[in-house]
């Protein structure tokens, strides 16, 4: 986003609109007027169309280039990502399960929302943790946007040209066997010292006949308490998916 | 995604807020379904008057923070999201949803034991569950208290920390009302996805000295 210098009035009305603190007063002409930190902003549009917070217009979006747009397509959920055809920054994962039988009994999915809640994140620390968990032979989902920055989805290294580009979130999720989950959580937790970023993590299970599930006496074990909020996919959607 | 998954607070402050969540596989069902998620909208426009807020991710604002309900239930819906503050409404509409026999995939985003009483309650067996392990990393940045609680109740972070911020401000100089400015946080979230009730609620604690 930049703001025109010319029409700003320097009201400040549109700084608490960014998600990133990244629009700020600066001196122009002997008054003072509204800039956007360009290495900072996300391109979320939070300070543009959907608040329509600048009372002269003076926010624009430019045209952005590659890799710059990215920064669209992650921050700002009204934008069609171009790899993935849809909204959002993720998958239908578990919310369509009963449909799609993506996870089935034995698997367990987890996902990391980098960036969340409120932080944002640069690709670089995407990578750092796509890295340290790649090395345990996981792998990552194909449908989610992120697994095309990637230049090797065995190792979890990005493309160089992304590693600077910073958005609001991104998610890295894998879908592992139950077996594999412990030793992914203790790198997931390892790695979480080493980013800039904090995250926010999701478990995914199927629920068992009797209302368990396989994964939370491993998480617990890994030292990670599940929060008492969860999202439950009731089994509603037809055709159910019938598990071999 | 996992937009509603993260919602901060008590025990006691997740028992009025509950996301029910309706949407189509893109692989699986979503061609054809266009009059089943209207036949949702028109199940949900039922409990309208009890729930707080809804949406389907594609902006028909009603003029203020609330979508329209009767566009909706004439929209094209791939993602249908309902908030609602008590959890015997949602039993409600998601009894009647399951008596329709729709086939569309539901979710209920809220505190995990009360999902698995109101499945039980009315004879649905939870397939998978999304559980919430924290958050991680450099937790220094990330924002506390009443400003974090509102700011997980849109997940894509389209209600910035900042904005709460100043809006606490302004309700203590007494230039808006708590009820004004969860109002305006609300209006930010376009999936309708925003708890109004609770963030006035929660507003109203992190400004006990603002005029009255």
């Amino acid at each position: 986003m930049l703001i025109d210098k010319e029409k700003c009035i320097g009201c400040d009305e549109c700084h608490p609109y960014c998600p990133v603190g990244a629009i700020a007063a600066v001196a122009w002409e002997g008054g003072s007027v509204s800039e956007i930190d360009q290495a900072a902003c996300v391109e979320c549009g939070c300070c543009y169309e959907r608040s329509h917070v600048c009372p002269v217009d003076a926010i624009y979006m430019p045209k952005l280039e590659w890799p710059r747009c990215l920064r669209e397509y992650f921050s700002n959920p009204n934008v069609t990502h171009p790899s993935t055809t849809g909204n959002g920054r993720g998958t239908e994962e578990m919310k369509t399960n009963d449909v799609t039988g993506r996870f089935t009994r034995g698997t367990a999915g987890v996902a990391l929302e980098m960036g969340r809640p409120g932080v944002a994140t640069s690709f670089k620390d995407l990578e750092t943790v796509a890295m340290a968990i790649a090395r345990l032979g996981v792998e990552f989902e194909p449908d989610n946007p992120v697994a095309e920055l990637m230049a090797d989805t065995k190792t979890g290294k990005f493309h160089e040209a992304v590693l600077n580009e910073r958005v609001l979130s991104a998610i890295l999720e894998i879908k592992i066997p139950v077996g594999k989950l412990k030793e992914v959580l203790a790198a997931v937790k390892e790695v979480s010292a080493k980013i800039d970023t904090a995250f926010s993590l999701d478990l995914i299970s199927r629920v068992n006949p009797d209302g368990s599930t396989p994964v939370l006496a491993i998480a617990t074990e890994a030292g990670f308490i599940p929060r008492p909020n969860a999202k439950t996919n009731v089994g509603l959607g037809r055709p159910l998916f019938e598990e071999a | 995604m996992t937009h509603t998954l993260h919602r901060q607070g008590k025990d006691e402050e997740l028992r009025e807020d509950f996301v029910l969540l309706l949407r189509t596989s893109r692989w699986v069902n979503h061609e054809g379904s266009e009059e089943k998620m209207r036949g949702i909208w028109e199940v949900i426009s039922h409990y309208e008057k009890d729930i707080v807020n809804f949406g389907n991710h594609n902006p028909t604002w009603n003029d203020g923070e609330l979508y329209d309900m009767e566009a909706l239930k004439r929209a094209k819906s791939r993602i249908i999201h309902v908030v609602f503050k008590d959890r015997e409404k949602l039993k409600a509409c998601l009894k009647e949803i399951k008596e329709r026999d729709f086939g569309i995939s539901a979710v209920i985003s809220g505190l995990c034991g009360e999902a698995e009483k109101i499945c039980s309650e009315i004879g649905l067996a939870p397939h998978t569950v999304n559980y919430s392990l924290g958050i991680h990393g450099n937790t220094e940045r990330v924002p506390e208290g009443e400003v974090l609680e509102m700011h997980t109740m849109c997940g894509h972070a389209m209600v910035s920390a900042n904005l709460i911020q100043h809006l606490i401000g302004e309700i203590d100089r007494g230039r808006t009302t708590c009820k004004e400015a969860a109002r305006k946080l609300s209006r930010m979230c376009d999936c309708g996805i925003f708890n109004t009730y609770r963030a006035e609620k929660l507003l109203s604690r992190a400004t006990p000295n603002r005029p009255r």
